[in-house]
């Protein structure tokens, strides 16, 4: 059955409060997730009183400001911080995002709650375990499938094919969608979830592939593929404008092209 | 120390980094029937060739004539004749079947109408010997790292080889001046592992995070670099950093050198666009160091933009907001998110910032490694690879051209893989390891984890990153260089002193950045002495006492030892290849470098 | 937190593999939806056109062929549909086996119930002596 609540070793307690230092200019409070795999204890909300006067303008600044200042145990992925490499995803304010290019100005209220990716097992703090998510990319197969031999030079594809890509190769994994989508939250197991859909578009739809009746054919089940029920949460969420729920539909729209 | 405990692993290859020339490396073995892992400490579509932007070049024609000499011409110049000419034209020669074989993949390169791939100018690559610019970069819009990566993976997906994601690398395990494998601790668990195998290859990127402004991602720390000054090797060509011109103010990210090659350019604060002067014939598109320098001196000489008149203006609101959005259109989200414009009204601040090391571990055109032993300059380190930014084969020389490294990436995993399947045997039995070969892996692992100075990662690493901004940047004096040294030997004196705060093993993000540090502040040393120790200007190095290039004394390779005991950097050098690979071209003697 | 799991991600997500059926349960369930507009319109004009007739001229009403077939259509749909609509709730959150078939039986068994006996309703009224 769904748990509408969390199991009793995840519910979160209250943690420490960190001042902000004397003098501090523009102070903001920010509430972070806090988990300890080593400590067998329950996860924790730490708050943080950060002089955002005294670092860059993305929540990932303050993140590192928090962790270079004031504690440096505070552990988060991170890595281009430009929004291209999707390492930075978590749950800011309520929203999954990214880091990276979230301005810490952009969150209301002045008390901001960061979480990790919902609805993913924890390995510490701001670190989700992916590794079902990755699988979940593997599995639909995202690589070019060919039998006609391999011309000497490129294969050639029309600038309007090419455009169909357009809104799909863009996906950077940061798994903000598939994590907002609560029919990915209750049914993980079977639902491949819209990232790991939009991706087997990307392949469908790409004017090069041979395989696309046997994409199709991997897709079409009651739980991989119609587990989405237009929520469309993904699409708002997405951190580079990608509508995946897009994806989705016209993946069933070209299997019920099959059909009639 | 506490007691710790491997978990072993035998492969006949393990490639260290899953980056672009890691992932083809990784493939390239797995596809000869080597048994292949893959360790790396970010996930492969994190990796940062995920950031690259503006192409992969080669000279496929697509967009008219091109053909690999003119490309290997542009690049041995571009390297101010510091490049080994014999790998310049291995990476030339092999960089179309290197796309043709990305395509294959499913890479989503820009079409033209015609259905090929779409190439754009890039900066320093022009046609018949340098008489105009040329469309030579192959994209996927501005995103074509982006694409690389992601169909790489997607790639070494289909084929079979191991991942090992999100292990960081300690150390690589020596015998005797020989490699067998490597160390890696475990972070969503905590353990540690120890990899053995007949051959490693490095792939672990630049250290573009030794600086305090660069467009590297905060992963790019320079690992294997690292590693092999800890394992006694030399790194070749360190003082040569590469600025790009366009990073933006302030956050330092990337605006593609593309930006220019679609039709965009600088200007300063009259409104002149003043690369007509520094550069008549190619004016914007003019190789990234001279570019950096331009805009260094116009804001010297007081005609920078902005309230205190330190950066520079990039114009592309001139351009077709048509052909921005189709073929920019990953710029044109960044500069609104970074710096707050609408590239299609308004100029981008931009300036130099630190975006490639030309040098890494000196390796041959097969992609080995090689050191100095006595006089043999060539003298290959058994059992160890290095490939991509890590690497510095040398076809970077002392400026690398914009669009060679991701060609050089692919070229080179490629051919690393095929020497792989050369020299060694699948399955080929393999001599035990001793814990004496890797307690001092263990023992620097738990001194750091147990280390309880005064010092904080953080505060060190600004320390290191500001003394290397502002005394090894564009321009560099004997003063500044001095002054380099000695704060960076400050900052080494210091690693004694460091504090971490966090004693757990499963993602122990506290101890991983101090480990980094670690890796960063050996190859910061190296960088800054090396440059000290450089007496002419060539390429990236510019050094405003010794402002011309010395071809009689200077063109050589820097070799720099680090004594990780000591703190002592030790120098000597490598003769430059200037022969070619084979007898089907001349190689290009030295000639006064203008554009 | 559950019993760990040993099988590797792949396998998990790969999992049972696809069933191969789908579209047509997808286009017939969108077709439903979309019959479904105009015959409820319908149905709300039907209800409120019987609303204003006394008994024999309701009944007289139902006996029309079209009405008594676009009743009986409405129905079938109305409840094959919430059978469907239904059946994908209890999927979504019900993941014990034996309580999701016994929960989906039901469903199947109250909408088929409920369809038979209104059927039976309207046609007894159109085909029932006057």
């Amino acid at each position: 059955m769904v748990e509408f609540r969390l199991p009793r070793n995840s519910r979160i307690t209250g943690g420490k409060h960190f001042p902000a230092p004397a003098g501090a200019g523009k102070v903001k409070t920010f509430k972070v997730y806090r988990y300890d795999p080593d400590s067998g204890q329950n996860p924790r909300w730490d708050t943080y009183d950060v002089d955002t006067s005294q670092c860059g303008p993305m929540v990932l600044d303050v993140l590192i400001h928090i962790k270079n200042t004031m504690d440096p145990t505070l552990t988060f992925r991170r890595s281009c911080r430009e929004g291209i490499c999707g390492s930075c995803a978590m749950n800011i304010a309520g929203r999954n995002t990214l880091a990276c290019i979230h301005g810490h100005d952009e969150c209301p209220g002045d008390k901001v709650a960061i979480s990790p990716l919902p609805h993913m097992p924890v390995v510490k703090d701001l670190v989700p375990d992916l590794t079902l998510f990755y699988a979940q990319y593997a599995s639909v197969e995202p690589w070019l499938h060919t039998e006609t031999p391999e011309p000497q030079k490129e294969w050639r594809q029309s600038p309007e094919d090419r455009e169909k890509l357009d809104g799909l190769y863009e996906c950077i994994l940061c798994a903000c969608c598939s994590t907002s989508c609560p029919s990915y939250w209750w049914n993980q197991e079977k639902y491949l979830g819209p990232a790991a859909l939009l991706h087997a578009y990307r392949w469908i739809i790409d004017s090069r592939d041979e395989a696309t009746g046997e994409r199709l054919d991997d897709l079409e089940d009651p739980f991989k593929l119609y587990r989405c029920h237009t929520i469309m949460n993904c699409a708002q969420v997405c951190p580079k404008g990608l509508n995946p729920a897009k994806a989705i539909a016209e993946v069933k729209k070209m299997l019920a092209d099959r059909v009639v | 120390m506490a007691a710790y405990e491997f978990i072993d692993h035998k492969f006949d290859v393990v490639v260290v980094g899953a980056g672009g020339s890691g992932l083809r490396a990784a493939l390239g073995c797995a596809q000869a029937g080597l048994k292949t892992a893959c360790v790396t400490k970010v996930f492969p579509t994190r990796s940062h060739t995920v950031a690259a932007q503006g192409g992969i070049s080669a000279s496929l024609g697509n967009m008219g004539e091109d053909d690999w000499r003119w490309h290997m011409y542009d690049t041995v110049k571009g390297s101010d004749w510091l490049g080994d000419q014999d790998a310049i034209e291995y990476l030339c020669r092999n960089a179309p079947a290197a796309v043709y074989e990305l395509e294959h993949w499913g890479v989503p390169f820009s079409r033209t109408a015609e259905g090929k791939i779409y190439q754009r100018a890039f900066g320093g690559m022009t046609k018949n010997y340098g008489e105009a610019p040329i469309q030579r970069t192959c994209a996927a819009a501005d995103r074509t790292g982006h694409a690389m990566l992601h169909t790489m993976y997607g790639q070494s997906l289909a084929h079979d080889t191991e991942f090992f994601i999100e292990y960081f690398a300690l150390d690589l395990i020596m015998d005797e001046g020989v490699c067998r494998g490597v160390t890696a601790w475990k972070l969503d668990d905590g353990t540690l592992h120890r990899f053995q195998a007949q051959l490693v290859i490095l792939a672990t990127g630049g250290y573009g995070r030794a600086y305090f402004s660069a467009t590297s991602a905060h992963t790019c720390t320079g690992d294997g670099g690292g590693m092999a000054l800890r394992a006694g090797l030399p790194l070749q060509d360190m003082e040569f950093v590469q600025f790009h011109p366009t990073g933006i103010y302030g956050s330092g990210c990337l605006i593609t050198e593309g930006a220019r090659g679609e039709g965009g350019y600088l200007t300063n604060s009259e409104g002149e666009r003043f690369m007509e002067r520094y550069a008549p014939t190619v004016k914007d598109l003019a190789p990234r160091d001279m570019v950096s320098r331009a805009m260094t001196m116009e804001i010297r000489e007081g005609r920078g933009v902005g309230p205190k008149k330190d950066h520079i203006f990039l114009h592309l609101d001139h351009l077709d907001p048509k052909i921005l959005a189709e073929r920019l259109p990953g710029i044109s989200e960044s500069a609104k998110i970074f710096a707050g414009v609408d590239v299609t009204k308004e100029p981008i601040p931009v300036l130099p910032t630190v975006h490639y090391n030309m040098g890494g571990i000196p390796t041959n055109f097969y992609s080995e490694v090689v050191t100095k032993a006595g006089k043999n300059p060539d003298q290959v380190v058994p059992g160890l690879m290095a490939v991509g930014e890590a690497a510095c084969v040398s076809v970077h020389g002392a400026n690398r051209l914009g669009s060679n490294s991701l060609i050089d990436l692919v070229v080179f995993g490629r051919s690393a893989a095929l020497r792989a399947a050369d020299t060694i045997k699948a399955g080929a039995t393999q001599p035990e390891l001793k814990p004496a070969m890797t307690d001092g892996h263990l023992a620097r692992f738990d001194r750091f984890r147990n280390a309880d100075g005064g010092t904080t990662t953080a505060a060190l690493r600004l320390e290191m990153q500001m003394a290397m901004q502002e005394d090894a940047a564009v321009y560099r004096t004997s003063d500044a260089l001095k002054s380099g040294v000695a704060r960076m030997n400050a900052v080494n004196a210091k690693r004694p002193d460091l504090k971490v705060s966090d004693r757990s093993l499963v993602w122990n993000s506290d101890l991983m950045e101090t480990l980094e540090l670690d890796n960063l502040i050996g190859q910061a040393l190296v960088t800054v002495t090396g440059a000290e120790n450089r007496k002419e200007s060539r390429g990236a190095h510019a050094h405003e006492d010794f402002p011309d290039r010395d071809d009689k004394t200077w063109m050589k390779h820097t070799l720099a030892w680090f004594d990780d005991a000591t703190g002592k950097v030790k120098i000597d050098f490598r003769p430059v290849h200037d022969f070619t690979m084979t007898n089907e071209i001349a190689p290009f003697p030295p000639k006064a470098r203008v554009y | 937190m559950g019993k760990p799991d040993f099988r590797t991600p792949m396998s998990r997500a790969r999992g049972l593999g696809a069933a191969h059926h789908g579209a047509a349960e997808w286009l017939s369930n969108g077709l439903m939806a979309a019959a479904l507009v105009p015959l409820t319109l319908w149905m709300v004009f039907a209800v409120l056109r019987l609303a204003q007739l006394d008994y024999y001229g309701a009944v007289q009403w139902i006996r029309s062929p079209v009405n008594v077939s676009l009743m009986v259509l409405t129905v079938v749909i109305a409840f094959a549909h919430m059978h469907h609509g239904m059946r994908v709730v209890i999927e979504d959150y019900v993941h014990q086996r034996l309580g999701k078939l016994g929960a989906v039986a039901l469903s199947l068994f109250v909408s088929g119930l409920a369809g038979a006996l209104t059927v039976f309703s309207i046609l007894k009224v159109a085909l029932g002596g006057a």
